[in-house]
């Protein structure tokens, strides 16, 4: 940022100064403690044993409130750690893509995953397979939002909100992106249009934020989201819901090969039996529930998101 | 009477810079009138009133802040991870400056600019790529390893060290070098012995510089998953827990200020170095403290060597390098892009000149005062420089949300959102710029009676103009590599088209974007050297 006073102070002057105070007994000693720190800390750095398969790393795309996704996969981790008898470990994530990266690389074994990005992740990562699903993933919506300054009342044209400026959420979000852009083509709005073009907020939370702020006229997010801020009261008023979205397929859990290779070909059916057993009549297995704010988990299969990926396709989201 | 007579002022080229001013001045004023009037500000409505009662929200929290102590221990620890990741980024740097300076400098080459050109051409490479875009591709490649942090920063910041490293070596006076090789001693003696040294101060100056920059940088690393405080602010920041968020801004602040304070005292006392022969205690200690930070970051972080070299490792750079090669060239895209890089342009020519003007009319207050001043001047002075460091401690993407609740959507919440931040850093530089200026001429001009506007006329602007300007060219590169941050929030510039290209896995888009943001950094940044040039 100064590097006029860098060049200045390279002068001469400082420079005879200095030469004693950085003699080379000065910098060898430097380098060499540095050298040995380094060494130091390398040599603690040893891998699991290598009989060991090490632990299931489980991730989640951060689509939700961090703190409750936190507990909501600590519990996850807990639990199946418990039945399956494995080691877990949750690793946060904080952005889509990088979910899906980290499922390529490895670094993610079993993540759940929005619709649109499992297709991104199984289409990158050969011999990925679906494992589970909620009972309402099956039937899945989006809810589309306006401001009330609008004085758009509830119904289900979504004509009118071509000549709003429209806020999408992340834009790999199936709820906030991908399903709303399709059925937006379906009802003859250009999905790419409105006035400034599209927004992407980012998030659920910030897509209620900006539409109640009027920044953003509408905005549309998944529907699970809506409905439970606007139960805990703590949606702006200026905001109301104006339409829902057909139903879709939508968030599931996905395993990658990585490890399957670790843990033994039986993973991805022990893994199903244990999401697919859970009851609600137990209490334990109901905390998990309530935490994804499921009924059930049921099996699931890739045939499932063929949809998904057609309109990703479309989208040019999917490549 | 003597000073004035020994002072000869040759008339000649003195005229031919003036004239140069005047173009380079009058097409800055063209070029911020071309930004102010793509802005929309002109066309149409931009304020969004509605919104401030979200704004109220961000603002409230500021004053109760999350304070529980499971939250507070988060954010101890990720401090810990931010200070690693800074102290070894910006360590490598310098180990890949001081190593990439030797085909970098002048004097390497001599007269065979053929390499000299080809390796500051190598250097524009990583250097054009924010640090957040670097840890963007190696999360692909390296995935959650603590490597993605250390590089990410080291890379971009070991290209630039290589260059000013470089320069400096390049600008020591030759005298001692050229002896020793007419003596008959090699290059490479010669160049240890006969350059090295006179530059020492200024190679260790730029070092702690570097360390104090590398803070930020950890910072925003986060935002992109790399750990640290960044990575607790994204996932406060994305819930929207106001709380939250400045708990870890003013961890960030204090750990800016800290870098800031420290820095600052290393990088005088090089400056000024005490008389006598003796070793300088309070740089020796610097140095070795921050020897053994890095030791310590290399234990905290687990770092392994072998995670750089490892099968998956090259496994992903190959699958990454096979998608991302060739680069997509439709006309679709390059004409997005086009359209993206005018307006990135625009974006950093507002944030800059909102910057600029913010920081020069806050100088006067940033600055401490040389004389004794009232305890009303010197509390309004401490609130200002406090502002200033909270606002280059909340990240752009957090200033382009709140800025966008009030402003709607275009141009302009990003290039605010820009212009809030870079005002943070570059009013504490002009207010550093005011306390290092001479302060006679405003002292002689105060007892010949003159009122304070014509003091501050005739006897500071003069002499700031020029530094202040060459800082304000500078803070443009680099605001033209930030852009990509907000960009990545939906706020406009080359940053939305990246953001779409990551998001969608379209790799070859990815490069072409990458391509042009490089492009575009090169572009911004030899304009601004002429510039400065010009300014000299």
């Amino acid at each position: 940022m100064r590097p006029a006073r860098a060049a200045r102070s390279g002068g001469p002057a400082s420079g005879s100064v200095l030469l004693p105070h950085l003699s080379r007994r000065t910098l060898l000693a430097g380098t060499g403690a540095a050298v040995a720190a380094v060494l130091a800390g390398c040599s603690g750095t040893s891998t699991a044993a290598p009989g060991s398969p090490g632990p299931l790393r489980i991730g989640a795309i951060p689509d939700q409130d961090p703190e409750v996704l936190q507990r909501q996969f600590r519990t996850v981790a807990a639990s199946l750690a418990a039945a399956l008898d494995l080691e877990t470990e949750y690793r946060p994530v904080t952005d889509y893509a990088a979910a899906v990266s980290l499922f390529r690389t490895g670094d993610l074994d079993l993540v759940w995953f929005g619709g649109l990005t499992g297709v991104q992740a199984r289409l990158q990562t050969r011999g990925a397979v679906p494992i589970a699903q909620r009972d309402i993933d099956e039937e899945f919506h989006s809810v589309f939002v306006v401001n009330t300054a609008t004085g758009l009342a509830p119904a289900d044209d979504l004509r009118p909100l071509a000549g709003l400026r429209f806020t999408y959420g992340s834009e790999t979000s199936t709820s906030g992106r991908l399903m709303p852009a399709y059925y937006l083509r379906e009802a003859g709005v250009d999905p790419g249009g409105f006035p400034g073009g599209p927004g992407f907020s980012g998030s659920h939370d910030a897509t209620i934020a900006l539409v109640a702020s009027g920044t953003y006229q509408a905005g549309v997010l998944n529907e699970q989201v809506w409905r439970s801020r606007s139960e805990d009261g703590e949606v702006d008023p200026a905001v109301t819901a104006y339409a829902r979205t057909p139903a879709y397929h939508d968030y599931h859990w996905l395993l990658g090969p990585g490890a399957v290779e670790r843990f033994g070909d039986d993973l991805a059916g022990r893994l199903t039996g244990w999401f697919t057993g859970l009851s609600a009549d137990d209490p334990d297995d109901a905390a998990v529930l309530e935490l994804f704010g499921a009924g059930s988990f049921i099996p699931t299969e890739a045939a499932n998101y063929r949809q998904i990926e057609e309109i990703g396709r479309d989208l040019g989201l999917v490549s | 009477m003597t000073a004035v007579l020994e002072r000869p002022a040759p008339p000649a080229p003195r005229l031919r810079r003036d004239r140069r001013r005047w173009a380079w001045g009058l097409g800055a004023l063209a070029l911020v009138g071309w930004a102010l009037a793509g802005s929309g500000l002109f066309t149409g409505p931009v304020l969004n009133p509605a919104g401030t009662g979200q704004v109220g929200r961000f603002l409230g929290a500021a004053v109760r802040p999350e304070l529980g102590a499971e939250f507070l221990g988060v954010v101890a620890g990720s401090t810990l991870v931010t200070v690693a990741y800074a102290v070894l980024g910006a360590g490598l740097a310098v180990l890949i400056g001081a190593l990439g300076a030797v085909p970098a400098s002048r004097t390497t080459w001599g007269r065979r600019r053929t390499g000299w050109l080809l390796t500051r051409g190598g250097l524009a490479l990583p250097r054009g790529l924010h640090e957040a875009v670097w840890g963007l591709l190696l999360v692909n490649v390296l995935g959650l390893d603590p490597w993605v942090g250390v590089l990410a920063i080291a890379v971009p910041y070991g290209a630039i060290t290589a260059k000013v490293f470089a320069d400096l070596l390049d600008e020591v006076p030759r005298g001692a070098y050229r002896a020793l090789l007419a003596a008959g001693a090699g290059r490479g003696t010669a160049a240890l012995y006969g350059l090295l040294p006179a530059a020492a101060g200024g190679l260790l100056s730029y070092s702690f510089y570097r360390l104090e920059c590398a803070v930020r940088s950890a910072v925003v690393l986060g935002l992109v998953g790399a750990g640290g405080l960044g990575y607790q602010l994204a996932l406060s920041f994305t819930s929207l827990r106001w709380e939250q968020v400045w708990t870890t801004v003013y961890a960030l602040a204090l750990l800016c200020l800290v870098a800031d304070v420290a820095g600052r005292a290393v990088r005088r006392r090089v400056a000024a170095p005490r008389p006598g022969p003796q070793r300088d205690p309070v740089l020796t200690g610097a140095v070795l403290a921050v020897l053994a930070l890095t030791g310590w970051a290399v234990w905290y972080l687990a770092l392994s060597p072998a995670a750089l070299v490892s099968e998956r490792t090259r496994e992903q750079v190959a699958w990454v390098a096979s998608a991302a090669w060739p680069p997509a060239t439709d006309g679709d895209l390059l004409a997005a892009v086009w359209a993206a890089s005018v307006e990135t342009v625009r974006m950093s020519v507002l944030a800059v000149a909102f910057a600029t003007t913010g920081a020069v009319a806050l100088a006067g207050l940033a600055a401490r005062p040389g004389r004794p001043a009232g305890p009303g001047r010197a509390a309004l002075g401490v609130l200002t420089r406090v502002g200033l460091l909270l606002l280059r401690a909340v990240p752009p993407p957090v200033w382009a949300l709140v800025l966008l609740f009030v402003l709607l959507p275009g141009v302009l919440p990003g290039a605010l959102a820009l212009g809030v931040y870079t005002l943070g850093v570059l009013g504490r530089l002009v207010g550093e710029a005011v306390e290092e200026a001479d302060r006679r001429p405003g002292e002689a001009l105060r007892a010949a009676g003159a009122p304070p506007a014509a003091r501050w006329l005739y006897g500071s602007v003069p002499a700031l103009a020029g530094p202040v300007l060459a800082l304000a060219l500078y803070r443009w590169e680099v605001v033209v590599r930030d852009t990509v941050l907000v960009g990545l929030l939906g706020a406009g510039g080359i940053g939305v088209l990246l953001s779409a290209a990551t998001s969608s896995f379209d790799w070859p888009a990815v490069t072409t974007v990458l391509v042009a943001i490089v492009l575009l950094t090169v572009a911004v940044d030899l304009v601004g050297a002429r510039a400065r040039a010009a300014l000299r």
